[in-house]
C-alpha cells in the first residue's frame, strides 16, 4: 500500500525532493555568502591591522633614530647649544640665541623625525632671538 | 526480468474486481478509437502531432481525447481515448486511478484473435482483417464455440504508462518541467556558493603571505598590544605637529612668535602683532579650531588641548 501511495503521488515526491534540492543548494549558497563576507572583514581587518602595526613599528620604534638625534648637535653651531644630554632612550637640548632661520632649521628636525616631544619650550629672549628647550623621547 | 502487473481485458459487461494491487489494463474498442494510416513520418513523435487532425471526423467533440501511436509494419496505428472515461469506469468496476500501471489496447491482440472470445452475454471481440473488432454474439451464431484468452502468457510492446499522472495532483510534462526548473536552479546556486567560497582564498594567500614575513605578529593579542602601545602615541604625536604647523601659518613679518609650549596636556603659542593683524589671527585660528584668547593690546594667545 505504502508503494502504492509512492506511485500515487510519485510526481509530487518528485517536485518535492527538486524543492527540497533547490532549497538546500540556495540556503547553501546563502550561509556560503555569508560566511565568506564575515571572513573576509574578519582577514580584511586582520591585514589592516597588520599592515597598521608595521606601520607604526617602522616609525615609533625605528632603530635609525639614535643617529638622527645626533644632528641636533650640529644643526647650529656649538655656540647655541646650551646643553645636549642623552639618557637612554631620552634626549634634553637646549638652544639658546637662534635666529629665526635656526629656529626654523631644528623645529623642521622636530616635525620631520619620530621623536616623542615630552616637552618643547620656546621663549623669545630678545628680538629674533630665542631660547629653546626641547624633551624627547623615542 | 522486473515484475509485470497483472493484465485485465477492460470492457462494458466485465465483472467488478477486489484487488489492491497494481494492474496492467487492456482496453477494448469500446473505449478507443483505432485508425490504421499509411504516413511519410519517421517518428513517433511526428506521427503523434498530427494525430487530432486525423480523428477530427471521428470524434466527440464533448470530451476530451488523448493520442497514441506506434509504428504497425508499413503503417501507424493510432488511438484516441478519453482517459476520464476509462477511469471512472474502472473506478466503477473496483480499481482505484493510481492502480493502474499500464493502458494497452486490444488491437496488440490481433494476432491472438483469429477466433473470437466471449465479452460478457451480449459481445465478444475477434480479429476481423487485422483490426480488433467488438461482435455481437447474435452475429456469432448459437452455435460458435469462443476461445479462451490467457493474457499471461501474451507479450503486449506498446503501452501508454499514465498511471502517475493519474493520481496525481501535478501532471507529468509539469512534473519534468518543474524539476528540470529547480535541479538547473540549485546546481547555479550550488555553483555560485563554490565561487563565493573560492573568491576567499585569495585574501587569505594575502595574510599568510604578509605573517610569513612578520610571523612575530600572527597572535592577535601580540598585535592588539602593539597597537594599544603605539596608536596612542601616533595620535597624539601628529595632532602635536600639525598644531605647530597651524600655528606657523598664523605667523608673518607682521605676527611673532613670542613664546611656544608644549606638554602632555596642551600646545600654546603666544603670537604678538598689531590689533589688525591679531584679529586676522583670531579668525584664521578658529577656523583651524584653535582656542584664541587675547593677552593685551597686541598679544594673542592660540592653544590646543590634547
Amino acid at each position: 500500500m505504502n508503494l502504492m501511495l509512492l506511485k500515487r503521488f510519485r510526481n509530487e515526491l518528485i517536485v518535492l525532493l527538486a524543492t527540497i534540492f533547490a532549497l538546500y543548494a540556495f540556503f547553501y549558497k546563502n550561509s556560503t555568502d555569508d560566511f565568506v563576507k564575515s571572513k573576509e572583514a574578519d582577514i580584511q581587518s586582520s591585514i589592516s591591522k597588520i599592515n597598521r602595526v608595521i606601520e607604526l613599528k617602522k616609525v615609533w620604534k625605528s632603530k635609525t633614530i639614535v643617529k638622527k638625534i645626533n644632528v641636533f648637535k650640529t644643526i647650529v653651531s656649538k655656540s647655541k647649544l646650551e646643553s645636549f644630554k642623552r639618557r637612554g632612550q631620552k634626549v634634553i637640548i637646549k638652544y639658546k640665541g637662534l635666529n629665526i632661520k635656526e629656529l626654523n632649521s631644528v623645529v623642521k628636525q622636530i616635525m620631520n623625525n619620530p621623536f616623542q616631544i615630552v616637552k618643547l619650550k620656546i621663549n623669545q629672549s630678545a628680538k629674533e632671538r630665542y631660547r629653546m628647550e626641547l624633551i624627547c623621547k623615542w | 526480468m522486473g515484475k509485470s502487473n497483472k493484465k485485465i481485458l477492460v470492457h462494458k459487461d466485465m465483472q467488478s474486481l477486489t484487488t489492491n494491487e497494481n494492474i496492467d489494463i487492456i482496453i477494448t474498442p469500446q473505449f478507443y478509437t483505432f485508425l490504421k494510416e499509411e504516413l511519410g513520418v519517421k517518428f513517433a513523435y511526428q506521427a503523434k502531432q498530427i494525430a487530432p487532425s486525423l480523428f477530427d471526423d471521428y470524434l466527440d467533440s464533448s470530451k476530451e481525447y488523448q493520442f497514441f501511436v506506434y509504428k504497425c509494419k508499413e503503417y501507424w496505428c493510432f488511438f484516441a481515448y478519453d482517459i476520464d472515461e476509462i477511469s471512472s469506469f474502472l473506478e466503477e468496476k473496483g480499481v482505484k486511478k493510481y492502480q493502474i500501471g499500464k493502458i494497452f489496447f486490444s488491437q496488440e491482440l490481433s494476432n491472438s484473435l483469429d477466433e473470437a472470445i466471449s465479452l460478457g452475454d451480449d459481445t465478444s471481440l475477434k480479429s476481423i482483417d487485422n483490426i480488433v473488432t467488438i461482435l455481437p454474439k447474435r452475429l456469432m451464431g448459437v452455435e460458435y464455440i469462443y476461445k479462451d484468452l490467457d493474457l499471461k502468457n501474451i507479450s503486449l510492446n506498446h503501452g501508454v504508462s499514465i498511471s502517475s499522472s493519474f493520481g496525481s495532483l501535478i501532471p507529468l510534462k509539469q512534473t519534468i518541467g518543474m524539476t528540470i526548473l529547480l535541479t538547473i536552479l540549485g546546481i547555479i546556486y550550488i555553483a555560485e556558493g563554490n565561487r563565493i567560497k573560492g573568491s576567499i582564498s585569495d585574501d587569505e594567500q594575502k595574510e599568510e603571505l604578509l605573517l610569513s614575513k612578520n610571523h612575530k605578529l600572527s597572535s592577535s593579542r601580540i598585535r592588539e598590544s602593539i597597537l594599544a602601545q603605539y596608536e596612542p602615541i601616533d595620535s597624539v604625536e601628529r595632532v602635536k605637529r600639525d598644531t605647530i604647523e597651524d600655528i606657523s601659518k598664523l605667523l608673518s613679518i607682521k605676527a611673532h612668535l613670542k613664546e611656544l609650549n608644549i606638554d602632555d596636556k596642551k600646545i600654546s603659542a603666544l603670537i604678538e602683532a598689531d590689533t589688525a593683524t591679531i584679529n586676522q589671527i583670531i579668525k584664521n585660528a578658529n577656523k583651524k579650531n584653535l582656542i584664541t584668547k587675547k593677552e593685551g593690546g597686541k598679544l594673542v594667545r592660540v592653544e590646543r588641548v590634547l
